[in-house]
């Protein structure tokens, strides 16, 4: 479970960030019970092998038309993302 | 004195430079297969120096060291139980963060170790300065900077690698120390851990990391020597997890990358890019909203114009040459059975397979290497992936189906860049249905040449819409979910035209060791079908299919068993046994769309069957053949029975 100090703070799903945009991760809800192993595990732990961690800043560079993928940059390096994933990572923008 | 073996394993992400610098240490000297009872490929090459014959594995490119994919599962196994004598963990110098959180779990298998710092040039042209030797000390393993598409530090890496193992191996990189809380659970298990007898030799320390990370794999392994040492370790993830309000593994992961951003931070000094712009304008065009699309038509309408046409010319250079030789042939085999069958099977097969496979398929790996290296594949699959979403595919999966529209052989090995089994036989399943060259042949040689161009048109348009039907079906019913897109885009950069000479020669042998052998039997089979006259029975055993239900000249019955050779020579074949090429005076316009239809569904060729089989096993192989003959008949006999009942001849 996900604990949260003091109030909730804003949290979004990285697809809500228009192109150019910045936010930083707070997690990433693709989980589905700690060592389940189920597919959304198996993705999570992905993203995160990438350089996708909590507290990491991420950027979208550009989205592709029809709700296609979305570029990213994080960590200096330039990911394509599915956009259902992308949906299930939430950022926080700093204002 | 016979020479020392040593075995030294490449390992790092994708896109690194791994292959260039395997193409370096190896030349030609390569060998190509699968990981035992794995789909994952297997490159092995042998090198000699200075007195040592020296087996390189080239390990696949993976970003983590857990269990996410076979390949990690692969790379892991291979470095913890067969113990290569080294690993030379080859990192892109422009990504050093990320490169080093896979440097980290590599340390953590406590393998012995070098570094190779490749890209070099590249990092520069970013702005990023790296102090090799300040990130030797840190990490305690040898560090050689590289820049392998211009041979830059390999002779050198390689002294160093060989160098260290005559010290015995023993570069004891630096322990990796995650914070307290995490740390001090680390030694609590791996003391636990000591105590244990375990079949793979893991480190205690790895093991302990691994099972806070609740990795399954070394779960199983240790369960089953000891429940409670798995008990205690979940306990102490819990605690982890109360404490950090996050997953342990999403501690753990972000720890370890916190780890390697601070080595980073400290070994690159940045300055303000001096790279040339080039790249990130091609990088905003290829993947523009609107103009991306366009500049992907061109790119790919070019490149399959150029395959047709010099395919198209060799093919025939080449099928003039052999069957230049067919009277001397004749002549030495004399006009006995025997020779036939050499001839008419044994040559015709080889013909068939060469005049495919020059022409055809080694320009197809060219190119695609070429765009596949330079970076313009990932952008052709981030602009295509929501298209290929709806048949429950992600982006890379149109890369397959473009290849297919060439030759079904091909495409079907190029599955493989799919993540899952699910997803490498669902893409397959779809790339059998795309017309390759052959079959636009006939497509086009017969509808579209007597029907009228718009009806061979309405035949792509009705196989696309089958193939996105039975896509869909195919993904709805196939267990497992689908996968979402993960992918990276390096920056473009210029192919390296040894490296991709040599993967297309790799590919060649592996196409003609999958399909020639197969054509030739087959072409073998049926000649002496025709030699023992059993054409005609044939014909007629099929001919309540053919005839009454497709509503066929009886003739087409042995024209589609032909086609099975080679799809063209369904076409061929019916010209021959009909005994004209003007097709309007033996078959009715709605005939001949019929038939093109069911030669474009009816079955992959042999060579398809083989590759599938090699791919997928033989059990699914025919599963596909047996089903797509069935759908393609009940498609034949519903299309004929439309076009009756539409009238328009």
């Amino acid at each position: 479970m996900e604990r949260r100090r003091g109030v909730e703070r804003a949290e979004l799903p990285l697809t809500a960030l228009r192109d150019g945009e910045s936010g930083i991760i707070t997690s990433i809800k693709a989980g589905r019970g700690r060592g389940g192993g189920g597919r959304g595990w198996g993705f999570k732990k992905r993203l995160m092998d990438m350089g996708l961690t909590p507290g990491t800043r991420i950027t979208v560079v550009r989205s592709a038309p029809f709700r296609g993928p979305l570029e990213v940059s994080v960590r200096g390096s330039r990911l394509a993302l599915g956009r259902g994933m992308a949906e299930r990572i939430f950022v926080e923008i700093k204002g | 004195m016979t020479e020392r073996k040593l075995t030294i394993a490449l390992a790092g992400n994708a896109n690194v430079g791994k292959s260039v610098i395997f193409n370096q240490l190896t030349g030609l000297h390569q060998h190509i297969g699968n990981w035992p009872g794995k789909t994952v490929e297997r490159a092995e090459g042998t090198l000699h120096f200075k007195g040592y014959t020296i087996d390189i594995i080239d390990l696949p490119g993976i970003y983590s060291l857990s269990t996410f994919s076979i390949e990690e599962l692969v790379s892991r196994e291979y470095i913890a139980v067969e113990r290569p004598d080294l690993v030379i963990n080859i990192v892109d110098a422009s990504l050093l963060e990320r490169n080093l959180f896979f440097t980290l779990q590599l340390m953590e298998l406590e393998t012995p170790m070098i570094m190779a710092l490749n890209q070099m040039d590249m990092a520069k042209k970013k702005g990023i300065d790296i102090d090799a030797e300040k990130l030797e000390k840190i990490l305690g393993i040898p560090v050689i900077p590289t820049v392998a598409v211009k041979g830059i530090g390999v002779f050198e890496l390689l002294e160093r690698a060989v160098e260290t193992i005559e010290k015995g191996g023993k570069t004891k990189p630096t322990e990796v120390r995650y914070g307290e809380e995490v740390e001090e659970r680390i030694i609590k298990i791996a003391e636990m851990v000591k105590g244990i007898q375990f079949k793979h030799t893991y480190p205690a320390r790895y093991v302990a990391i691994k099972l806070l990370e609740g990795d399954e794999e070394i779960e199983r392994e240790v369960n089953s020597i000891d429940p409670q040492i798995v008990f205690t370790a979940k306990k102490l993830a819990t605690e982890i997890e109360e404490i950090h309000g996050h997953s342990c593994l999403t501690v753990v992961t972000s720890e370890r990358y916190e780890i390697a951003g601070c080595i980073a931070r400290e070994v690159q000094k940045l300055a303000p890019p001096i790279k040339p712009p080039i790249g990130e304008r091609l990088h905003t065009l290829t993947t523009h909203k609107i103009l991306g699309y366009p500049t992907m038509i061109i790119a790919l309408l070019s490149m399959f114009y150029s395959i047709f046409t010099f395919g198209d010319y060799t093919s025939g250079l080449l099928s003039d040459f052999f069957y230049g030789w067919e009277p001397v042939f004749r002549s030495v085999l004399g006009a006995g059975i025997v020779g036939e069958l050499i001839w008419g099977g044994v040559m015709e097969g080889f013909i068939a397979g060469v005049t495919i496979a020059l022409p055809y398929i080694v320009p197809f790996y060219l190119i695609l290497y070429v765009l596949e290296d330079s970076g313009y594949l990932s952008r052709i699959a981030f602009l295509m992936d929501t298209l290929m979403h709806k048949i429950g595919l992600h982006g890379k999966a149109f890369i397959p189906t473009m290849l297919a529209y060439g030759c079904n052989v091909p495409a079907c090995l190029g599955c493989r860049i799919m993540e899952t089994q699910r997803e490498r036989l669902l893409a397959a399943f779809v790339v059998t249905m795309v017309p390759c060259a052959a079959t636009t042949v006939v497509i086009l040689g017969l509808v579209g040449a007597f029907v009228g161009f718009q009806w061979a048109l309405a035949l792509y348009v009705i196989d696309l819409l089958i193939i996105f039907l039975l896509g869909r079906v195919a993904f709805k019913a196939l267990p497992g979910e689908p996968t979402a897109l993960i992918m990276e885009m390096h920056d473009y950069r210029a192919p390296h035209l040894e490296t991709i000479v040599k993967q297309t020669w790799f590919r060649l042998e592996e196409f003609i060791k999958v399909a020639f052998p197969l054509i030739i039997v087959g072409s073998l089979v049926i000649k002496l079908i025709e030699i023992l006259n059993l054409l005609k029975p044939i014909a007629n055993i099929l001919s309540p299919v053919t005839v009454a239900w497709l509503g066929l000249p009886a003739v087409t019955g042995i024209t589609l068993i032909f086609g099975v050779l080679r799809k063209e020579l369904t076409l061929i074949m019916l010209a021959a046994l009909l005994g004209t090429t003007d097709f309007t005076r033996v078959l009715t316009p709605v005939q001949m769309i019929v038939f093109a239809l069911v030669t474009m569904l009816y079955i992959p060729c042999i060579a398809t069957i083989a590759a599938l089989a090699k791919e997928f096993g033989w059990k699914k192989a025919l599963f596909i053949t047996v089903f797509k003959i069935i759908f393609a008949i009940i498609v034949g006999g519903l299309t004929l029975r439309l076009l009756m009942l539409a009238k328009i001849w």
